[in-house]
């Protein structure tokens, strides 16, 4: 039975057109995918539906639920709508809940407004809500606030507070990007069993198109605002139609063709490296406590090799990547580049730290956004024992710039005037500009679109074979690192529990914790997938 | 908690005594000797010294700086050079003006501040917030001072509802008191209201544009109830830290309009004991308003504590 039916669905923002005519249907019980590249309307589609649109938007077309026309009613009548028929989950569980009430009030929240209940009552049915998400209050205090829980947790009070009035339609907006790849299979586990058993509709929002393949029944195709290809998803993944939709797969599972590389000599060594931090007393008198972040930790990365680092949030990556580049002090073990060994402060000599460069994930985040371009990237020239000439500098920022696929004119514009792939291939330039040894890509490649994504692990490949580059890359998606790195080094709670050829590791990994890293990490099915991944992206 | 109440108690009581050594040692190198001060020019060496043994004066400052302390603490202030009376009298006198007086303009201020605030970050855009912000530059600019003789000219001269100045203490009865107050707590809350709406209205902004608005705005809450149920609390961090300081502020910054209105409150009487060299009288009440303004800092740290779960329970 059809549940909820869009037709014609136009959105415009400030007469700039953001949706143009989106038609599709949702059954009673279905999950149905929306997957495309950001800024393709999936996210505001599902806004549309709620009339949660940025102001000055404008919609018309038609949104029947169940037989009646959204787009009619009253902002006040909506409200009645919203979290009663339909519920809806975020992407940001760190910062969808509020911070200061507890969880157990802001899923009672959902109960109280809209009527029916008392608090007492609603605080029970809170109960009983958290509990089926398996937040059960034995373990989970429904007096708890935000802060004291994971994300992963979070996100399932985000859920509990979204299915509290069993809506007839739960929309998640990239409900598990943010999360790592064991508590992504858990929430979308949890998600699935959910709509079976309550019988509700779900539509699922996506950039990950091995998610979706997981999780909807149909799935419909965004590009700049119009849906290119709707299917039921097996057919969808079998026989493509769309070059659109063929591009984005090629995009997701790309490949750079790995060219023949030296291995060269051992370049980092990281000998039993251990890291604690103090943590808060409780009380006053108590006995130091630590958590410890780094236990242990030995390897090392030849001349022009790709390291894989994979593990869990809070596992000790950015620990350990911080530590290597000097800006965390260790508190034993040793680290040395080149022979030559690493002391984190202002010790750290110059000729040492400009061997390392690091690439952030967050592109805009890591830029000055007063300063011009040219003077980003000229930040690490300090480093060099001997200054350049203005001229120089700048002519050695036009060879990064142009090296990494920009304009000379480039060095003259602002961070804001350019796009989040085009910021990433900013800040490679600013780490390549000095000529390190060593660059840390921590997750530098996560926040990207597949295509845009494919582009970059090019680029880094090129870069990687003309400079016998090593790699130290950090991510939490599997399928990158399997792609391009040599070796892989997997991390559970502050140790390296398994090191390997990633080849093998992800073949036959023999650690348990590896075997249970790689199932949670969703894929699409393999008899879905055909030869054809390393066509198309080029041209995005 | 308890760790959190622990790290402000302590932080409170060092920054009194730093305070203290602070003032303390100030006055002391500020040049004029009270004894020949209080004498006039043409008095004998010999008076002098014989009236600076009388003060204490011939001790070492150290020795005098703990004196003064040790007094300060059981409530002991000292003698006045000038009035001849114990400062605590004076101080106690003068107290039963400026705090209800900073009190009153406290109250008036955060009850204009808050709805407009709020009125201000719900219409954001609209005529009414271009309204108020309009309206809250123009309280912000406009000296007090300038604006209390408006009044007093206006609802004092013309109207003739309230005394054009003075205070003639609570025995008249309370609501004497407070008529005689409320011109001058108008004048003092003018600048702050201003001020504390335009913070309300920036950090209900900022709040209404994070995620879990979006949130509670799925859930079916209306803007309204979002703005009063989600973000007030939230916004309030800010808000607080501005209105502890403007309590501080109000308690001893009213010099001017104490002195328009002829109001006898511990401005006037800091101001007068500069004048005539009572440093004895300037240590004191100057230590005492430091001591308000720590204290009422404190509350402000606690009252964050109780705002926001994050202090409270670790995180």
């Amino acid at each position: 039975m059809t549940l909820l039916t869009v037709s014609g669905l136009n959105i415009s923002i400030n007469e700039e057109v953001i949706l143009k005519d989106v038609e599709f249907t949702v059954d009673q019980g279905e999950v149905f995918g929306f997957v495309g590249e950001s800024g393709s309307g999936k996210s505001m589609t599902a806004l549309a539906l709620m009339n949660l649109l940025p102001r000055g938007s404008d919609r018309t077309g038609q949104i029947i639920l169940d037989g009646k026309n959204l787009i009619d009613l009253s902002e006040r009548e909506m409200c009645s709508i919203r979290g009663r028929d339909i519920g809806m989950i975020f992407q940001e569980p760190m910062t969808a809940l509020n911070p200061v009430m507890t969880i157990g009030n802001q899923v009672a929240e959902t109960l109280i407004i809209h009527g029916g209940y008392s608090r007492s009552e609603a605080m029970t049915i809170a109960r009983e809500k958290l509990a089926r998400v398996e937040m059960p209050t034995n373990r989970f205090s429904p007096d708890l606030y935000p802060h004291e829980i994971s994300g992963g947790q979070r996100q399932r009070v985000c859920i509990a507070l979204a299915i509290a009035l069993r809506p007839k339609i739960l929309i998640a907006d990239e409900p598990t990007t943010a999360l790592d790849v064991s508590t992504q299979a858990q929430i979308l586990d949890l998600l699935k069993l959910l709509v079976k058993e309550e019988q509700m509709s779900l539509l699922f929002i996506t950039h990950d198109l091995a998610v979706i393949a997981k999780m909807a029944d149909k799935v419909a195709v965004m590009q700049t605002g119009r849906i290119v290809e709707m299917e039921t998803t097996r057919e969808l993944f079998q026989d493509m139609k769309h070059d659109y939709s063929k591009k984005l797969f090629a995009a997701s599972n790309y490949i750079p063709e790995t060219k023949t590389k030296t291995r060269g000599v051992s370049f980092l060594e990281v000998r039993e490296v251990y890291r604690a931090y103090k943590l808060p007393n409780k009380r006053i008198l108590d006995k130091q406590n630590y958590n410890v972040a780094i236990r242990g930790v030995s390897f090392s990365i030849s001349k022009g090799e790709s390291l894989g680092l994979v593990g869990e949030s809070g596992c000790g990556k950015s620990t350990l990547s911080r530590t290597i580049l000097g800006l965390d002090p260790l508190q034993k073990g040793q680290i040395t580049v080149d022979g030559v060994e690493v002391i984190s402060g202002r010790k750290m000599p110059h000729s040492l730290r400009k061997k390392m460069q690091v690439v952030f994930q967050d592109p805009f985040g890591s830029f000055n956004p007063r300063h011009k371009v040219g003077r980003l990237v000229a930040e690490p020239f300090h480093l060099l024992e001997k200054s350049l000439s203005v001229s120089e500098q700048r002519e050695r920022v036009i060879t990064a710039l142009l090296e990494v696929g920009l304009r000379e004119t480039d060095v003259d514009k602002y961070i804001h005037e350019f796009s989040g792939g085009q910021r990433q291939r900013i800040a490679i330039a600013r780490a390549m500009v000095i000529k390190p040894d060593l660059v840390i890509l921590d997750e530098a490649v996560s926040a990207l679109d597949v295509s845009i994504r494919a582009q970059i692990l090019d680029l880094l490949n090129e870069l990687q074979v003309q400079h016998n580059l090593s790699y130290l890359f950090i991510s939490h998606d599997l399928t990158v690192v399997r792609a391009v790195t040599d070796r892989v080094l997997v991390m559970q709670g502050g140790k390296i529990i398994e090191e390997g050829r990633t080849d093998r590791i992800f073949d036959r990994p023999q650690h348990d914790y590896t075997k249970r890293l790689l199932q949670a990490s969703p894929r699409i099915p393999a008899e879905w997938v055909k030869e054809e991944t390393n066509q198309g992206y080029h041209t995005g | 908690m308890l760790h959190y109440l622990l790290s402000r108690i302590i932080s409170l009581l060092l920054s009194l005594a730093v305070a203290s050594l602070v003032i303390f040692f100030v006055i002391e190198i500020i040049p004029g000797d009270p004894a020949s001060f209080m004498l006039g020019l043409n008095a004998s060496p010999e008076t002098v010294a014989s009236l600076k043994a009388e003060l204490g004066l011939d001790q070492t400052p150290l020795i005098r700086y703990f004196d003064w302390v040790s007094g300060l603490v059981v409530g002991d202030f000292g003698i006045s050079y000038t009035y001849k009376v114990p400062i605590s009298e004076l101080v106690v006198d003068r107290i039963q003006v400026s705090l209800p007086l900073a009190l009153y303009a406290l109250l008036l201020s955060t009850a204009i501040a808050f709805p407009v605030g709020l009125i201000a970050a719900s219409k954001r855009g609209g005529t009414a917030d271009f309204g108020i912000m309009g309206f809250t530059q123009l309280g912000i600019a406009v000296p007090n001072f300038w604006f209390a003789m408006l009044l007093v000219l206006f609802f004092a001269i013309n109207l003739r509802w309230f005394s054009a100045g003075g205070f003639s203490g609570w025995d008249a009865g309370f609501w004497y008191g407070i008529k005689s107050l409320t011109l001058p707590a108008i004048a003092l809350a003018l600048t702050q209201a201003s001020i504390l709406a335009r913070v309300m209205r920036s950090a209900l902004i900022d709040t209404l544009s994070q995620d879990y608005i979006r949130t509670a705005r799925a859930k079916g809450l209306s803007q309204r109830r979002v703005l009063i149920k989600h973000a007030l609390r939230n916004a309030m961090i800010p808000v607080l830290t501005i209105l502890g300081l403007q309590f501080s502020f109000l308690l001893a910054g009213a010099i001017i309009i104490e002195n328009v209105f002829f109001l006898p409150g511990l401005g006037r009487l800091i101001f007068q004991a500069i004048i005539q060299r009572d440093l004895i009288v300037v240590e004191s009440v100057v230590m005492l308003m430091v001591f308000a303004v720590i204290v009422v800092n404190f509350l402000v740290d606690l009252t964050y504590a109780m705002v926001d779960p994050r202090l409270r329970r670790g995180g």
